[in-house]
Parts: C-alpha cells; structure tokens; sequence
C-alpha cells in the first residue's frame, strides 16, 4: 500500500522499537478497521479518547442517570425551588470561571452531558442565543439545569436577557456585561 | 497535519484482508485510499506521541460508549456528594436498592454487549473510577474478590459504590459472599450462584 513518505518513515522508525514493521502496520489497520466497525474514524477516537478523565479532573462524578434524576426531583421537593435553583447556579458559575472561555465551556457541555440531545449557541456581538433540548429532562431539571447554564454564562461575561424554559427545553439570551 | 504535505510515496507492506476493508471503508467516505491511509497513519503517530497504542485508545473508547449506553450521566461531584448526603439520612435503603438495580441494570447491558461481561466490567470500574483511585478484581479459584479505594467519597457514597458492584454481580450470575465497607474502601468477595 502506497503511504506519504514523512508518515512511512516515521511508522517505520516507531516500528524499529517495537519488533517488525509489517507487524506494527498490521496493529493499526485492525485498529482503524475495528473504529471504523464502531462507525468513527480514528481521529475521532483519539480526540474523545480523555472524556473521562477530563471529567473527573473537572470535578464531575459518574453516577447512575436514574439515581441522579431522582435524587434531585426528590431533592427539588424537600429543599424547594429556591435552594435548589441556587446551587445549580453556584456550580455553573464555578464551571464558567474553571473553564474561562465560551468555546471550552459549550466544548465540555456537549462532550459531557451525553444526555443533551441538542445544544446551540449562537454568539453575535453583543448578545448570545442558548438553546438546548433533552428528551430526558424532568420540568424540574429542566429548570435546575437552564440556572446551571445561567451561572456558567454569567461567570462567562454574560447577563440573561429573556429566557423561555419548558420541560426538556431551555432558550436564553443573554447580553454582554458590560466592561468585558 | 500540516500544510506542507510531501508529494512523495513509499509502498508499505500490509496484509491484503485489512487493506480491502480499509478501500471499502475509503470508498465509502469518499475519499481515496492513499489519503485515508494518510489520515490513519497520522493518528497512530499521534497515539504514539501520546504514549498510548492505538488498541489501549479504543478500548478506553468501547467504555466511555458503554457509560453512555448503560444510563449513567457525568454530574458535577459536589452536588452529587450533597444530594446523596441529604438523602441518605432520610432514606439509605430506597437509595441503596436504586444503586442495586443501576448495577443490575449495568450487568445486563454488559451480559447483552460483551463476551466477557466481568472483564468489561472491571474495566468499566478501572476506567471510570466513579472516583476510585485503585480498582482490583482478583480471581481466587471460583471466587471473585474485587478491592476498591478512594480518598474522595464519603461513607454514604461507598456504601453506595459497594451496592452498585453487588447488583452487577448479582445480574451477571454471582452471589456476595463477604463484604467489607470502610469510608473509601470497598472489599467484596462473590462466588457464582448455585441454581439448584
């Protein structure tokens, strides 16, 4: 098979300390074929490849989705709105200092919560328009989750404008702070 | 990669089934195999660079698509830790059975997905952690004793992790057998279920 010279030299440089080079192509074309069975393509793979572990140094838990829900629907009960609505504020904000920039921010949203099945933002210049949409949202959460957004896009530079929250629906404006 | 991609080509030897499945593969993308070799070789140097092999990456992967599968969702760890905190007190048993059908739960969906279901499950535990620092199974003989360590959960939450082990166990046909539960620290010894 016919490969670009610098990539050839460089496979077959790693391969030196490894054992055969025949060997060592052999490996990553099962590899590629097995992601390409999965439906992705290696870079893919590679790039998601520290999700957990990014996680985790981020400061999120694993944890089953049915215990999490139902502890804060039952939580949402007993401690009521306001409580709640500000804890979930507090922990955006605190993402929105950890990660500092807006891409990062909607970056680590998308690649974490899997249970989103949409999120967009769209950015002009002075406003920001927030969209997002999970199947799996209680009324609750859907609540606790849209102030999550709202504290991390405040510590972002950003002030809600209007918002519209519905079960499983979140749309926000924000506008710019000013100063920022 | 970069811009200044050399023009130049060299014939590698590789075995003829994988290079079919690949040009099927390219076909299929559209693109022609030269550059989809190209874009596969790129990642495999950039493994490398990582200090990981390309099949370590996509076994990790294979777990972070299982967590995804099995229900469980990333939260942040504060809030998890707060709520369990809160409800433990109220109602450790309700909570605890939630934790043990999640495990159940977890066991049958690595039962349907795996051909060695204990093994996906250790690594799924290795690899996520669920804040673990250290995640053993030994096997002893017919028995199956796992050890788990961590400086960051809390009583609540260990005893918790230990219900969610037992209700995979319990799903993937063993039955707990001893059971040792300290703040942080997880031992637990299952042998396979005697359907008599």
């Amino acid at each position: 098979m016919a490969a670009r010279v610098d990539l050839a030299d460089r496979i077959s440089e790693i391969a030196s300390r490894r054992g055969t080079l025949y060997d060592y192509v052999n490996s990553i074309l099962e590899q590629a074929v097995r992601a390409e069975s999965m439906g992705l393509t290696l870079e893919e793979v590679l790039d998601d490849r520290w999700v957990i572990k990014d996680a985790r140094d981020a400061g999120f838990a694993v944890v089953p989705e049915k215990v999490f829900y139902e502890l804060t629907e039952d939580a949402y009960e007993k401690l009521g709105k306001r409580k709640m609505t500000s804890l979930w504020y507090e922990a955006g904000q605190w993402y929105g200092r950890y990660y500092e920039d807006l891409g990062r921010f909607e970056g680590a949203v998308r690649r974490y919560f899997w249970d989103l099945s949409e999120l967009k933002i769209s950015k002009g210049d002075k406003h920001l328009a927030l969209t997002c949409l999970s199947s799996k949202f209680s009324e609750a959460y859907t609540e606790l989750f849209s102030k999550f957004l709202e504290g991390s896009l405040n510590a972002l530079g950003y002030n809600l404008d209007q918002g519209e929250v519905s079960k499983g629906i979140i749309s926000l404006r924000f506008v710019k702070s000013k100063g920022v | 990669m970069s811009e200044d991609v050399p023009d130049e080509k060299k014939l590698i030897r590789a075995p003829g089934n994988l290079v079919s499945k690949l040009s099927e593969a390219a076909n299929r993308q559209g693109k022609t195999f030269y550059s989809y070799v190209s874009e596969i070789l790129e990642q495999a140097v950039r493994a490398y660079e990582m200090n990981h092999g390309l099949k370590e990456i996509i076994d990790a992967y294979e777990i972070l698509e299982v967590y995804k599968e099995a229900g469980t969702v990333f939260a942040p760890r504060d809030f998890v830790e707060y709520l369990i905190g809160k409800a433990y007190g109220e109602d450790k048993e309700t909570l605890q059975k939630l934790w043990h059908q999640a495990g159940k739960w977890c066991g049958v969906y690595l039962k349907e997905k795996s051909n060695d279901a204990i093994d996906a499950f250790v690594r799924l535990l290795e690899e996520g952690r669920w804040d673990m620092s250290e995640v053993t199974m030994k096997r002893n003989q017919e028995a199956l004793e796992f050890k788990c360590v961590s400086t960051l959960v809390s009583q609540e939450r260990t005893e918790l992790m230990r219900r969610f082990i037992e209700g995979a166990m319990h799903s993937l046909g063993y039955e707990s057998k001893e059971h040792e539960c300290f703040r942080g620290i997880i031992r637990l010894r299952f042998l396979p279920l005697v359907v008599p």
